[in-house]
């Protein structure tokens, strides 16, 4: 805070306070000559509300595929909770609980949405074969347990009465909505958002922000989510890294990113004008 | 003009139709298409993995059956598993590096596995003594088969048709497959299926290992493939590449549509359909050539599923639902 906002080298964890729950260190994807993630380094501190931002063609969502498996990175390293993540499969890091979601959504449109939601939960018995056959019992039981936890997570969706429809029948807004819920389904400690805002109103949106902040406070989940809505990110998160150019280039407070020259920079493709916005805060540098 | 009925005889030799030798025929051959889509189901309606090799499957399971029998003097009730578990192999074989695939190439791959099954069984004659195919195999099942006979005729059936103990056994396998496969999809195993049919990278985003389930599942088609490959070889007597040419798999896929994706009753009702029609349609008694009405047959099943695919795209029993919400 102290610390002028322009010196804000990727300086890992160094002013979070919290200890950090994820590291990337170095991360590198190229896609034949484009180097798409250029050694990306960052540190997310546990139980913050972190925002990813950068102009588009920053890499943010390229980075998000390579720490959740999705693509594999040709150099670096990301840890989770202590454990090296990069090039695992999806499913082993969703398992580890670092969950994602997309930025386009992934509604299983052609399941109900009580299925979206059941199909989330961890450690359901009846997902192996051996079990189905041999322990029936335990898969209904946990059936049970993990529908009413999924009708409890609608609720607060505003998603409950729509239960029983097709995820398909839902509107691009309440899909988005039902992306994080199943998404919170599994548990997760450390949810990654691609653009968790686009396409909902206002109101639905608070109430997903107010819900991230609950989740925060009581079960010390942290997110790291992309977004451009950058009235959501000065407002609500702790942190803001900001990507350009496949590099992490700021990492702080969000009054301090607002005035970093190199991020007013990349946005504006480095021509030297001062926004408007940006020279209130910014000034006491 | 003195018997009215013979103009309606012109067109249909209405005799036939209570031809139960006849029907039994034709219900073995439903039974053995159910059999066989019971495992494409899976694959196509509820894991969204086009398999297009399922004969191969057909094949290995019939020849394994032959060869292990006939030729190594294997039990035949114990050929059987063995031969279920060789298919699956095969499976595991083929799924492994070709699940991986984008689902077309999957698709291609899968039908090019098939061809060289057939094109080995062709062509190794050692093994499957080529285009003359393996006999023989079959001492343990006819036995049975005369026990099953008997038993009928003593509940005072006479003139049971020679094929009905085939025809009972290949029936009693395909429900029991059905309501077992059923059954199991209603599972939160058969939910993750489900999931991977609409979307695999969600499904990997939520700690599922799309790729073991496909696999799970081509093993599940893979093991119905060879049942049907049993009833086949059983009902013809004899193993002949021949029998196994990609035309079988399509025929899976044209009793999937009739019948509706995404329910494995479907397929029953898929296969019952269209083995009626196609064989029923050898009564009708038209002013051409034999070889003009065996084409006209499928001149016909063209026609029905053109219809079927403006009219109602989801088969009789699919749901329409799922079909127009797939993204």
């Amino acid at each position: 805070m102290t610390e002028p906002a322009t010196a804000a080298a990727p300086a890992p964890a160094a002013d979070t306070g919290a200890r950090a729950i994820f590291e990337a260190d170095g991360i590198v994807k190229r896609f034949g000559g484009i180097q798409a993630v250029d050694g990306a380094t960052m540190s997310v501190g546990e139980a913050s509300i972190t925002a990813l931002i950068g102009p588009n063609g920053a890499g943010k969502t390229t980075f998000f595929n390579l720490i959740t498996g999705f693509y594999r990175p040709d150099g670096g390293r990301a840890v989770f909770a202590g454990r090296e993540v990069q090039g695992r499969p999806p499913y082993m890091i969703a398992r580890l609980g670092m969950v994602r979601t997309f930025q386009i959504t992934k509604a299983l449109s052609a399941m109900p949405v009580i299925d979206n939601m059941m199909l989330a939960a961890p450690n359901q018995p009846g997902e192996r074969l051996r079990n189905v056959i041999f322990r029936p019992a335990a898969s209904i039981r946990r059936e049970r347990e993990v529908r009413e936890q999924a009708l409890e997570l609608l609720e607060v969706f505003n998603l409950a009465k729509l239960a029983d429809q097709y995820a398909g029948t839902l509107s691009g807004g309440q899909r988005k909505l039902l992306e994080l819920a199943r998404a919170l389904m599994t548990r997760p400690r450390f949810l990654l958002l691609d653009e968790p805002m686009a396409g909902i109103n206002p109101t639905l949106g608070r109430r997903l922000l107010d819900h991230m902040q609950r989740l925060r406070a009581e079960d010390g989940v942290t997110f790291l989510f992309i977004e451009h809505d950058m009235e959501v990110v000065m407002n609500h998160a702790d942190r803001v890294i900001v990507m350009a150019e496949g590099k992490v280039i700021a990492d702080g407070e969000p009054h301090e990113v607002r005035a970093d020259e190199r991020v007013i920079d990349a946005y504006l493709g480095g021509a030297k004008v001062t926004p408007p916005g940006a020279d209130g805060e910014g000034a006491s540098e | 003009m003195s018997d009215p009925l013979s103009a309606f005889h012109l067109a249909v030799s209405f005799s036939a139709f209570t031809d139960i030798d006849f029907w039994t025929s034709v219900g073995i051959l439903a039974g053995t298409y159910a059999i066989f889509a019971t495992g494409l189901q899976m694959n196509v309606g509820f894991t969204g993995i086009f398999n297009f090799g399922q004969v191969g499957f057909m094949a290995i399971g019939a020849y394994s059956m032959a060869i292990l029998t006939a030729e190594h003097g294997v039990n035949f009730w114990l050929s059987l598993p063995i031969s279920i578990l060789i298919a699956i192999g095969f499976g595991l074989i083929i799924g492994l590096p070709s699940l991986r695939l984008r689902a077309d190439y999957f698709a291609i791959a899968t039908i090019a596995a098939a061809e060289a099954i057939r094109l080995v069984a062709l062509n190794a004659r050692d093994l499957t003594n080529g285009p003359q195919g393996i006999f023989g195999f079959d001492n343990s099942w006819n036995s049975v088969s005369d026990s099953i006979e008997e038993f009928i005729v003593d509940l005072g059936w006479t003139d049971v048709p020679s094929l009905f103990p085939l025809f009972l056994v290949t029936w009693v396998v395909a429900i029991v497959l059905i309501v077992g496969f059923s059954r199991i999809q209603r599972t939160p195993w058969g939910r993750v299926l489900r999931a991977i049919r609409e979307d695999e990278d969600a499904a990997r985003a939520l700690g599922k290992n799309a790729f073991s389930y496909k696999l799970q599942s081509l093993a599940f088609a893979a093991t119905t493939g060879a049942l049907a490959g049993f009833v086949l070889a059983l009902n013809l007597k004899f193993v002949v590449p021949d029998e196994f040419q990609p035309l079988v798999t399509f025929i899976g896929y044209v009793v999937l549509l009739l019948g509706g994706l995404a329910n494995y009753w479907g397929v029953v009702v898929g296969s019952v359909i269209l083995w009626t029609v196609l064989e029923g349609m050898r009564f009708v008694e038209l002013p051409l050539s034999e070889t003009k009405i065996a084409a006209l047959r499928f001149m016909i099943l063209g026609v029905v599923l053109i219809g079927l695919m403006a009219f109602r795209p989801q088969g009789a029993f699919g749901k329409r639902e799922e079909m127009v919400l797939g993204d």
